[in-house]
């Protein structure tokens, strides 16, 4: 199953113990708590259940869920 | 590895793809690989900064390809192909364009043991230091084990590369071999460069966040936290590390994340929380400070650089058992997201801004390093499995939790300094952390963390069970039972001996029955208190024994003590009467019916024991102790807690009626309880010594050996103060001897093992609070390390327990709780004070009790408790316990005082004194004066410190440390010594104080004297006096003028101490006794003997003329012996005479002997002590002025070294401040003259003959001289000569123990000669 937008912002979301409507597409995710571990975790479920490809610099170097969609391939 | 071991690689450039042919490029360090790279230069050929990782590759593998994979990869990375160079602007790196690349390939397929032959390899090239200068900074190897199963090997230096670093290479390679193993493009690289990294620092070192992150660092740890550490101390780092891995299986790894996830947390916080949690229970510090090392390459673009960019932070948390551990989790999170947001500031640059570096403290305690980096590769379908190998170097203790993403749990490294961890402390370490984790996992998180302890199963049943399996079923008797049943199994048996005293039991019992008798009628009864002030003496032991027999619980009252201490006492613990010896011992407006022993007749009373309705439960004493509000606590202890302490003491020590036990300690001290009933329960002899006694080491080893005391205690510093007594070594009968009351120090054990190694030495251990002792040690010759307070006695459990509450594993220390049946009863009408103290007992049966000591503990593996410390104000000074608090409230009451703090200092090692700091206008010595009046002497500050303020530390709080230390000394303004004695006695005092000038008004005890530095300086004033001296006298007379006058009225007169004649003792009831002066002049040296020979004997020395006047020095012995004649028969007009004299002065005597004999008159006693006749010495060559002076040096008890003349001889007299040296400088000039003056007229001497008996004594000890006979007397001797052998040699003869000897002969002759 193919990530979308909304599927990553709610993991996004789940990772950081926050509400997703709270968790904005645009924005530097470190600066709502984002960190390697999160990242890290993230990338095992969505390597696991999505099939990504992406790897955690692909992630950490542009940690905004926008910049994301094309890395995860999310629709 | 030999024959297996083929070189695929390693040699020679090599075709590089991508390499282009550039030159080197130089940059200069990051600030991050600048710390490497002084940690490196600080020990170059160490190999700490190796870091190493081996990965498993599971399936088929081409060597070619995976050396072609990384020399690609080589190339891609700058950081790999790095040397550093050390230049004038700093280190540089060089990237070189092209290195070769350093792999070796081993095919070890064949060998049964091949991964254990690899990693031997690992291990060996992991100790092999990187050269910085020369590089390459890496190392690879390719290790076949198994047809299709290969092992990874690389090492690299810390300084470029960190953990991320390595997941960066070891995707690529994959990446790159997967590539060329499908015969496809690698495709283009994909790292960054150094430079980047390098711009990147740049930077961020001259940037505003720089700034801020600085100011955010130096305020969160202004006040510069002690940092809890494991092992409970720092070390410098060593070059290898200690390591233990483990891996935290997948259920509770899935519990770790479950419990994350509910905590909204990440599992690295809940692991990090944990071991904040262990941390704090581990170190008993409520704050800790871990380190977090952190990867710090988020949104950076260090994310493509392999590199070293990781950064060691603070995270600094306050772990309280009351807090649940959702909350302690709470916080980590929260603090993590506060370091992140400052995280590229450097931890160096935190402790250098700090000042830590400096005092090379660390910031941090053990790191807890997570390192979630993604290695999900396979190399083209093989799949690969990292394990770290080393993660750089290691300070303290680093937990390197790993999470490969591989699906297998997590692995856990405690990695360990091993100079500050044993192999199996690292190993315990790991298995509690694991095991508190698992349980951790599996709890309700909103419970108070109190509810988890850090012991394993097996631990705590080990500290609870094992180490207190000390049940044994006992017989309900009370202190005062044991004791009459013997009296009346052995009643004639000797009891107690108190100087000339000696009491069998029979009269002791009756003594103390017919006393008790009449303190029933006064209303002594079973609970009742009687309280007892009698120094110690016969009726001291009386009194003690008559109010147990009345079944009452006595209640000790030192003598010593301030009436309005003695007031306070009574009037809190309300006794029903008490006894003294004498009218006015006591105040007596307090209510209390005073029992007066002087004069009372108790004879009319019945003898026999009386019948009491007494039990085991009822109180059998009330001692007070020092009481941290002010106010001092009486301890109620019951018979059977201290009957199961005396049983206990004597299955452990089976005294016999054949022991004698010393009874020194003041009733008021709990120790005294076993010395005054322990004998009396089983048959041996009391020996009571004097009252003060138990301060004077002199006295005590005379006592000790001549009542053949087989049994005694001492304070750990008293019995150090003993050791050094020369007397000490002649107590051979001592079979044992008892420590409480203070550490007691390795050295002093094993300087009793020297000193006393007949004697056995026991370390014991309790408060008050528990009946006298609760633990016992016994000391061996071989140990090291602290002596341990031991094992708990009968039917007592001893608790280490963390702060909350939970027993500590062994090794880790924790407060100290006692519980079982030695426990007090509490504390008299305080049952507040009780309740606070004495609490429910968590491990044992319900109602029961522990009691909580205030004392810092951990149990050694073999089930032993060592003492640590205190946790609270209160300390010990020779073994008196003393609460600052109560200090600081009297200092406080006083007018004129706003505030007060009371610490004991060691400003000079192994002198603790206490002293108290004020504020407001009060004068310090007045202060100190008044609390003298109150305060009993150890509560009383050697010193009162007056100050403007006191020091604060940043964050508030009074700081101790920066307590000025008090200035000793006295004299300003005050007058000169006026004489010799005086001025003698003024620098001896300013020595021991450690003063800088002492007035001859100035009292030893205002200037910070204590009891122990008392009993030095009054052992140095025997030594350089030659007189007996008390540590009583010194308490009487404290300054050196009153000193001064002591002395000269019981030894050598101060004022004429030089003239001919020197009245040692006076009085005209027998003969008086001659002595007359060995070389240098001076009969000082008679001193000792004359206190020897009792009051009885008069005594007087004759010393040379010319000391003081102008006159000139005798030409012959015949002539100054006439002189003496004269100066003799003044003081005795006719015989018949008594004579005696040391080394010349027997000589001396001998002549003039003969003088009197021709003269008519009758000589029946001439004494030599170890003098030999002139025709011995006349061929031998006569001394010449040098020797003179070290005969002189030799008179003040030194070896001569550098002095060259007398000017030299006298300045050292001085320095030291010996007796001679105040002499002037005229009379001690004089004594150099005499000397040799000596010299030459015994050679010229010619004897008559002395018409009667000789009574000689020999210093038997081997000499140079060997050719000295006494037998050469007898052609000068009609009569006979009696000698008397002493074990020393010539000089020896003046100290205590021959004295001791020579009197005891002379003594019994001169008794002879007076019937």
């Amino acid at each position: 199953m193919a990530l979308t937008l909304e599927l990553i912002r709610h993991d996004v979301a789940d990772a950081l113990g926050e509400d997703p409507a709270d968790i904005p597409l645009d924005e530097n995710l470190l600066d709502y708590g984002l960190d390697s571990v999160r990242i890290m975790a993230l990338l095992g479920r969505w390597r696991r259940d999505h099939g990504v490809k992406a790897d955690f610099a692909d992630l950490a170097e542009q940690p905004a869920i926008e910049s994301w969609a094309p890395l995860l391939e999310a629709s | 590895m030999t024959a297996l071991l083929t070189d695929a690689d390693g040699a020679g450039p090599e075709h590089r793809p991508d390499a282009p042919d550039a030159p080197a490029v130089e940059l200069p360090l990051t600030a991050a690989q600048s710390g490497m790279w002084y940690a490196q230069s600080l020990d170059p050929p160490s190999p700490a900064q190796n870091t190493a990782e081996c990965l498993e590759i599971d399936g088929p593998l081409d060597p070619e390809l995976f050396a072609a994979a990384l020399r690609r990869v080589t190339a891609e990375a700058d950081a790999l192909r790095v040397s550093v160079v050390d230049s004038p602007d700093g280190p540089r790196q060089r990237v070189l364009p092209s290195v070769a690349l350093p792999l070796t390939t081993h095919d070890l397929r064949d060998a049964s043991d091949a991964v254990r032959r690899a990693e031997e390899w690992m291990r060996a090239d992991l100790a092999e230091p990187f050269d910085l200068t020369a590089g390459p900074l890496f190392r690879h190897a390719l290790f076949r084990v198994g047809e299709e199963r290969w092992l990874w090997y690389q090492r690299i230096h810390h300084l470029v590369m960190d953990g991320f670093g390595y997941s960066l290479l070891v995707r690529r390679t994959a990446q790159v071999y997967t590539a060329l193993a499908r015969g496809e493009a690698p495709g283009p690289r994909v790292f960054g460069t150094l430079a980047d990294l390098v711009d990147e620092d740049a930077a961020y070192r001259s940037s505003e966040a720089f700034t801020a992150d600085r100011t955010h660092w130096t305020e969160a740890f202004a006040d510069r936290p002690e940092v809890p550490r494991l092992a409970g101390r720092g070390a410098l780092p060593s070059r290898t590390f200690l390591r233990r891995t483990a891996h935290l299986g997948p259920e509770t790894t899935e519990g770790v994340r479950e419990l994350a996830s509910r905590l909204r947390a990440t599992w690295p916080d809940v692991l990090i929380a944990a071991q904040a949690l262990y941390t704090s229970r581990a170190t008993g510090h409520r704050e800790v400070v871990l380190g977090l090392p952190m990867m710090g390459r988020m949104g950076s673009v260090s994310l493509r650089v392999p590199g070293m960019v990781m950064n060691v932070l603070p995270l600094r948390l306050d772990v309280s058992p009351d807090a649940t551990f959702a909350e302690l989790v709470r916080q980590v999170v929260l603090g993590i997201r506060e370091v992140r947001r400052h995280q590229r500031f450097r931890y160096e640059d935190i402790r250098r801004d700090l000042r830590l570096l400096g005092e090379n403290r660390g910031l941090v305690g053990p790191l807890v390093n997570v390192m979630p980096f993604d290695y999900a590769v396979d190399f083209a379908g093989a799949p690969a499995r990292a394990r770290n190998l080393s993660a750089g170097p290691v300070d303290d203790l680093t937990v390197n939790i790993y999470d490969r993403a591989d699906g297998r749990g997590l692995r856990i490294d405690h990695d360990g300094n091993p100079a500050l961890y044993a192999d199996g402390e690292l190993a315990a370490h790991q298995e509690r952390f694991l095991n508190l984790v698992e349980r951790l996992s599996g709890a309700d998180p909103h419970v108070p963390t109190a509810a988890h302890g850090i012991a394993t199963a097996a631990e705590l049943e080990l500290v609870l069970g094992t180490f207190n399996d000390t049940e044994r079923a006992l017989p309900p008797t009370t202190l005062i039972g044991p004791i009459e049943s013997r009296a009346a199994r052995t009643p004639e048996a000797t009891a107690l001996v108190y100087g000339d005293t000696s009491l069998t039991y029979e009269e002791l019992n009756t003594r103390a029955n017919r006393l008790a008798r009449h303190l029933r009628t006064l209303g002594a009864r079973p609970g009742a208190v009687v309280a007892v002030s009698v120094p110690r003496s016969v009726e001291l032991v009386v009194s003690l024994l008559a109010v147990l027999k009345a079944g009452a619980a006595y209640l000790p009252l030192d003598p010593d003590y301030p009436e309005q201490r003695l007031a306070y006492m009574l009037r809190d613990a309300a006794p029903v009467c008490a006894v003294t010896d004498r009218a006015g011992r006591l105040p007596e407006d307090t209510g209390t019916p005073l029992v007066v022993l002087d004069g009372l007749d108790v004879s009319g009373y019945l003898w026999v024991n009386p019948s009491r309705p007494l039990t085991p439960a009822h109180p059998a004493y009330v001692i007070y102790t020092s009481g941290s509000t002010g106010r001092p606590k009486g301890v109620v202890v019951s018979h059977g807690a201290i009957d199961n302490r005396l049983r206990w003491m004597q299955s452990a020590y089976g005294l016999t009626s054949d022991d004698r036990v010393l009874q020194k300690t003041p009733s008021s001290f709990d120790v005294s309880v076993w010395e005054f009933f322990w004998p009396l329960r089983q048959g041996a002899v009391l020996v009571v010594a004097e009252p003060g006694g138990h301060r004077d080491p002199a006295y005590l080893a005379r006592l000790i050996r001549e009542q053949g005391v087989t049994t005694c205690h001492f304070v750990p510093s008293m019995l150090q103060v003993f050791l050094v007594e020369e007397e000490a070594k002649a107590c051979g009968g001592l079979r044992r001897v008892f420590c409480s009351g203070e550490a007691l120090p390795r050295e002093t054990a094993d300087a009793f093992g020297r000193e006393l190694p007949g004697a056995e030495l026991h370390n014991l251990y309790g408060p008050t609070e528990a009946a006298v002792d609760v633990t016992s040690h016994a000391c061996a010759a071989e140990a090291a390390g602290p002596v341990p307070i031991g094992r708990p006695v009968w039917n007592t459990r001893l608790y280490v327990l963390d702060a909350a509450l939970q027993p500590c594993p062994p090794g880790i220390p924790g407060e100290l709780y006692l519980a079982g049946r030695q426990l007090a009863e509490g504390y008299l009408n305080r049952p507040g004070l009780t309740a606070s103290r004495f609490v429910a007992d968590p491990f044992g049966r319900p109602e029961e009790r522990m009691y909580r000591t205030g004392d810092l503990a951990h149990w050694t593996a073999q089930g032993e408790a060592v003492y640590l410390g205190r946790t609270d104000d209160q300390v010990k000074l020779r073994g008196q316990r003393i609460e600052l608090g109560e200090i600081e409230t009297a200092l406080t009451a006083r007018d004129g005082v706003d505030a007060a703090c009371a610490l004991v200092r060691e400003d000079r090692p192994g002198e603790q004194r206490l002293v108290g700091y004020i504020t407001g206008g009060a004068d310090p010595v007045a202060v100190r004066a008044s609390l003298a009046r109150e305060l009993p002497e150890h509560l009383v500050p050697a010193a009162v410190v007056a100050l403007e303020a006191f020091p604060l530390s940043p964050n508030g709080k009074l700081d101790r440390r920066a307590l000025p230390a008090p200035v000793f000394s006295g004299g300003a303004g005050s007058r000169r010594p006026s004489n010799a004695r005086e001025e003698a006695l003024t620098r001896l005092f300013a020595q021991v104080l450690g003063a800088d000038r002492v007035g001859p008004d100035d009292t030893f005890f205002d200037l910070g004297g204590t009891s122990l530095l008392a009993v030095r300086l009054v052992a140095r004033v025997r030594e350089e006096f030659g007189a007996e001296l008390t540590i009583g006298s010194l308490f009487e007379s404290p300054t050196p003028a009153t000193l001064a006058a002591r002395l000269g009225s019981s030894g050598p007169a101060s004022e004429d101490a030089l003239d001919v004649v020197l009245r040692l003792r006076g009085g005209d009831g027998r003969p008086p006794l001659f002595a007359i002066h060995p070389a240098g002049g001076i009969a000082w040296c008679y001193a000792g003997l004359s206190a020897r020979l009792g009051p009885e004997q008069p005594v007087y020395g004759i010393q040379a003329r010319g000391l003081v006047g102008d006159e000139a020095l005798p030409r012959t012995l015949q002539e100054e012996a006439s002189d003496y004649v004269r100066h003799i028969r003044a003081i005795q007009e006719h015989g018949p005479y008594r004579l005696l004299g040391w080394s010349v002065g027997g000589v001396l005597a001998h002549t003039v002997a003969v003088l009197l004999q021709e003269a008519g008159e009758q000589v029946e006693l001439l004494a030599l002590l170890d003098a030999f006749p002139a025709e011995q010495w006349r061929e031998r060559p006569a001394p010449e002025e040098g020797d003179a002076l070290t005969a002189v040096l030799r008179m003040a008890g030194f070896e001569r070294t550098h002095e060259r003349n007398r000017e030299d001889v006298l300045g050292t007299l001085r320095r030291a401040g010996s007796p001679l040296a105040g002499l002037s400088d005229r009379a001690l000039s004089k004594i150099v003259d005499i000397v040799p003056n000596h010299a030459r007229m015994m050679r010229e001497h010619h004897h008559r003959d002395y018409e009667g008996d000789l009574l000689f004594f020999t210093a038997a000890a081997p000499r140079a001289e060997d050719w000295l006979t006494r037998e050469a007397w007898r052609a000068h001797v009609t009569g006979s000569i009696d000698n008397h052998d002493l074990d020393c040699t010539h000089p020896q003869l003046m100290q205590d123990r021959h004295l001791d000897d020579i009197a005891a002969v002379l003594a019994a002759r001169l008794k002879e000669l007076d019937a």
